[in-house]
């Protein structure tokens, strides 16, 4: 009995190691991507995934991570080779999670950088590429902020184009951020951003 | 209680005790620190990233035998399994991995266009955007260098070449009858619509051991894999109406695509020089269907059909009333291709196409029908040792079955037929020695049954980096092809003709910029010679022919130094003599012109959303024989020009408003000449030029595009 009882204990605590050592882990990858420090924001959240064979979630920062930091860069070589290691974990993290809207979304936000690098030579593919998974993922999680935030800001950008009015997308902007407002507090680190995003397009483009 | 916990003080300070120190260096071959890379213990929370001097220290409460793993951006990742304990001050030298956009392309010879290219000449959009091209793919190319303009025949003229020298593969299978078959002087144009496929490798020599049967150059073209949504495209032109529709589900997806062009109201309007008794008159039908198979295995059939019939009376200076041309041309074409992975980097492909096409020609008063049947079976396998070696081999087969009537009101009839078959077996492996110096050597035999011939050519090539945005690469190869079916009908004691191929090739790519300098020699041996005027039943053939090409190619394309402004620049210096055919002595062939240039502008103009378009095209002159002079191919033409411009106008999204003029000023070219057969009462022989149809096209066509997210448009179909 009292061996079964050590077990448990050990078991037990063992078991909340585990869960701090996730929590811990995370917290300080994101606290070296808040300071900048992109390549071990990185190559954290990339052991943990390594470590977490079951959790999407690492996975889909080391994803975040790269994509967003490839904006700006103009060396494509280094371009591809940031997102191909971002491809690389939102394939990991969809076949751990599949038709997941938070992967998806993250997928049209790897074809944007590309476009956004080159729209003569990614243009045409991709963005058509970015439609259709838009169309899937509102489908999937029509109140989602992120969701709602990406897919305004995609339709609003070719509005612009042509010279048609943004108004609409503006109001979808405003419903994601009172969404992602109202967004119960994430547990496991589950994606939760959006709400800084979505001010900050209001303001830019919504406030004329 | 005590004990318990005594027992987890213990525990834990066991754990403590039981921390390994791991550390070591992180450097590439050459010994340079890495900073940054990822240093772990596979499966475990316990790692560490590089410092600026590529050393990493951490601790591990792991034991026994772990693996290590080090991986960084851009090189390959690095696995160390052992125990624990010796992962202490290890030194990792990471290799670089040479699958990254900035390793060495072994590309002398090849142009490459679409999605997976590394380095891309034409992107998608340029085949359809370029302004003399008219929508066709054959018309793009024409404005790279390597290519000669002959602007009345419309095929590819590739480094003096003749156009039957270049092949046409689509998913790896042969097309055996590429183009539509047009009367003399109407340019021709590809059979396919760049609606279907997404990337081009256009080989103007040196090519791969996969590819045989062709002299001078290879165009392969690559279906889509996976459309990217359901739609459906409309297509009101000025020549014809055109849809199309995708439809897409899970597993799979099915593109269709028709046309039906009809010159008449245009003719109407424009006439020409020829009377047409019969305007062109074309219907043709695509499709695609594709499956998706577990483990990323994928189906594709192709399946195209068109049907063209006109009648003409073309002026000829040897007939007084014009001599008359008409033809029904009947052609279906079917493939099917495998791609599947494999066990261990195995990789399967695997493909046949089969063809038929039917032709029923009026010469004049004579009447020719003719078939030809032929078919392609390949299989191919690839194995991929590593990013740095990998190896494919494979074997094909081709069967043609050919039958011609001839049927003439003044000579009687005849009728012939005859069947050929080639096989061929391939081989090549790609070598990586690092990301600057890479290899490709491949080896081909070839056994066909009707010359009872086995040829052996050797290809390779080499490539090496040498600077960041620069690179150097050469290529050989030997290449064999069959006499063309007009003269193994009437003798099948003949042999293959041969080319040699040296290409030698520098490539600066930067920052949107490209400059490729390409110069290369061509060797034709077995060249076919027969001794009469036209190849006819009873002409004497033999292999006695031979020439040889050698020139330079200039390549520069710009998308960077102008604002909203992309363009290219294509030059083309060729020197070629040839005894072929009915040549009495070597000479420059007709098709060959010593300067070819052209340059090509898209201007995006945002105010009013569209992109304008201009080509400019130069060839100098080409030469003709004029029998009142002493020799042969004596004279040349004056040089050719030609300025296109087009027009694209987004009305909205999914509107597109299209307009192009080819040859906006009406320059007057000259082809050559035909002289009279005959002397006239002078003694002179009269002669005729030979001059386009109509100097001046024009084209007008709407294109609508409906789809769920009311986005794309044809733009990409143009």
């Amino acid at each position: 009995m009292k061996k079964l009882f050590l077990c448990a204990i050990m078991l037990f605590s063992l078991g909340v190691s585990a869960q701090s050592q996730y929590e811990k882990g995370m917290e300080k990858a994101f606290s070296f991507w808040k300071e900048g420090k992109i390549t071990e924001a990185s190559n954290l959240f990339e052991r943990i995934a390594n470590a977490e064979k079951k959790n999407w979630i690492p996975a889909y920062y080391v994803a975040y991570v790269n994509i967003i930091s490839s904006f700006g860069i103009k060396d494509e070589a280094a371009l591809q080779a940031k997102l191909d290691k971002a491809k690389l974990h939102l394939d990991k993290a969809d076949e751990l999670s599949s038709n997941n809207p938070e992967i998806m979304i993250m997928q049209a936000l790897r074809n944007t950088a590309f476009i956004a690098f080159d729209g003569q030579k990614y243009g045409m593919s991709l963005s058509m590429k970015n439609s259709e998974i838009f169309a899937k993922a509102i489908e999937l999680a029509p109140n989602n902020p992120r969701v709602i935030l990406q897919k305004a800001e995609w339709d609003m950008g070719s509005a612009q184009f042509f010279g048609k009015p943004i108004e609409p997308y503006c109001k979808d902007i405003k419903r994601a951020l009172e969404l992602a407002e109202k967004e119960d507090q994430k547990e496991n680190f589950e994606p939760s951003w959006g709400k800084s995003r979505a001010e900050q397009v209001l303001k830019q483009s919504c406030s004329k | 209680m005590k004990n318990l916990f005594f027992l987890i003080i213990i525990f834990f300070s066991f754990q403590i005790i039981a921390q390994q120190q791991i550390n070591g260096i992180v450097t590439d071959s050459k010994g340079n620190p890495i900073f940054g890379a990822n240093v772990y213990l596979d499966g475990t929370y316990d790692g560490s990233s590089t410092d600026e001097k590529g050393v990493f220290s951490f601790q591990s409460s792991e034991k026994g035998i772990q693996t290590l793993v080090i991986s960084f951006i851009s090189f390959e990742e690095k696995r160390i399994t052992g125990n624990i304990s010796t992962f202490k001050d290890i030194k990792i030298k990471l290799k670089e991995d040479v699958n990254t956009l900035d390793a060495v392309i072994i590309n002398a010879g090849t142009f490459e266009a679409g999605d997976n290219a590394k380095v891309t000449a034409l992107k998608p959009l340029d085949v359809v955007t370029t302004a003399s091209a008219l929508g066709d793919f054959v018309g793009a190319l024409q404005t790279l260098p390597g290519t000669a303009t002959v602007a009345e025949d419309g095929r590819l003229f590739v480094r003096g070449g003749a156009a039957e020298e270049t092949q046409i593969f689509i998913d790896g299978m042969r097309v055996f009858t590429p183009f539509t078959p047009t009367a003399n002087n109407i340019p021709t144009r590809g059979r396919f619509s760049p609606f279907l496929f997404k990337g081009i490798s256009f080989s103007t020599g040196g090519y791969s051991a996969e590819y045989g049967q062709a002299l001078s150059s290879v165009l392969s073209l690559s279906t889509i894999d996976e459309p990217i949504q359901e739609k459906t495209d409309v297509a009101l032109m000025t020549v014809g109406v055109g849809v199309g529709n995708t439809q897409k589900w899970d597993k799979g997806s099915f593109s269709i695509n028709t046309s039906y062009i009809n010159l008449a109201p245009y003719l109407e309007v424009f006439p020409d020089r020829n009377t047409w008794n019969k305007p062109i008159q074309a219907a043709s039908g695509e499709m695609v269907y594709r499956h998706k198979l577990k483990e990323d295995g994928l189906i594709k059939l192709y399946g195209a059909f068109s049907y063209t019939d006109f009648n003409l009376i073309q002026q000829d200076i040897n007939f007084e009333n014009g001599f008359r041309f008409g033809l029904q041309n009947r052609n279906l074409y079917f493939n099917g291709s495998y791609n599947g992975f494999l066990k261990n980097n195995w990789t399967l492909s695997s493909g046949f196409s089969i063809s038929n096409d039917n032709n029923h020609i009026n010469l004049g008063d004579d009447l020719v029908k003719n078939a030809e049947s032929a078919a392609h079976i390949k299989m191919k396998l690839k194995k991929r040792f590593s990013n740095r070696f990998k190896l494919f081999f494979g074997a094909e087969y081709f069967l043609t079955d050919f039958n011609e009537e001839f049927i003439s009101t003044t000579n009687g009839s005849s009728s012939l037929r005859f069947q050929n078959s080639i096989s061929g077996v391939f081989t090549e492996a790609d070598i990586f020695f690092s990301k600057k110096l890479a290899t490709k050597l491949g080896v081909r035999m070839e056994h066909s049954e009707l010359l009872n011939q086995t040829t052996v050519s050797p290809r390779a090539s080499i490539a090496y980096k040498s600077g960041d945005n620069s690179q150097f690469s050469i290529a050989y190869g030997q290449f064999y092809q069959n006499p063309l079916t007009n003269y193994v009908k009437f003798d099948n004691g003949l042999k293959a003709e041969n080319a040699t191929h040296w290409i030698a090739n520098y490539q600066y790519v930067k920052n949107k910029q490209i400059l490729r300098i390409e110069a290369y020699y061509k060797d034709y041996n077995n060249l076919i010679k027969f001794d009469t005027d036209q190849a006819t039943i009873y002409s004497n053939y033999n292999n006695n022919g031979f020439g040889s090409a050698k020139g330079v190619d200039l390549f520069w394309r710009d998308n960077k130094n102008i604002k909203n402004i992309d363009y290219w620049i294509s030059y083309s210096f060729l020197d070629t003599e040839r005894d072929f055919r009915n040549y009495p002595t070597a000479a420059t062939p007709n098709f060959a012109s010593k300067h070819n240039f052209s340059l090509v502008t898209k201007h995006w103009v945002e105010k009013w959303k569209s992109q304008l378009g201009f080509s400019y095209s130069f060839a100098s002159g080409r030469s003709y024989t004029d029998p009142n002079q002493a020799g042969f191919l004596n004279q040349q033409t004056k040089s050719y020009n030609s300025i296109s411009f087009n027009w694209a106008y987004l009305i909205s999204q999914q509107k597109i408003l299209y307009f192009s003029i080819n040859n906006v000023l009406g320059t007057k070219n000259v082809f050559g000449y035909n002289y009279a057969n005959q002397p006239n009462m002078n003694g002179v022989f009269e002669r005729q030029a030979i001059v386009p149809n109509a100097d001046q096209f024009f084209f007008v066509g709407f294109f609508w595009t409906i789809s769920d997210d009311k986005k794309s448009n044809q733009l990409d179909s143009l």
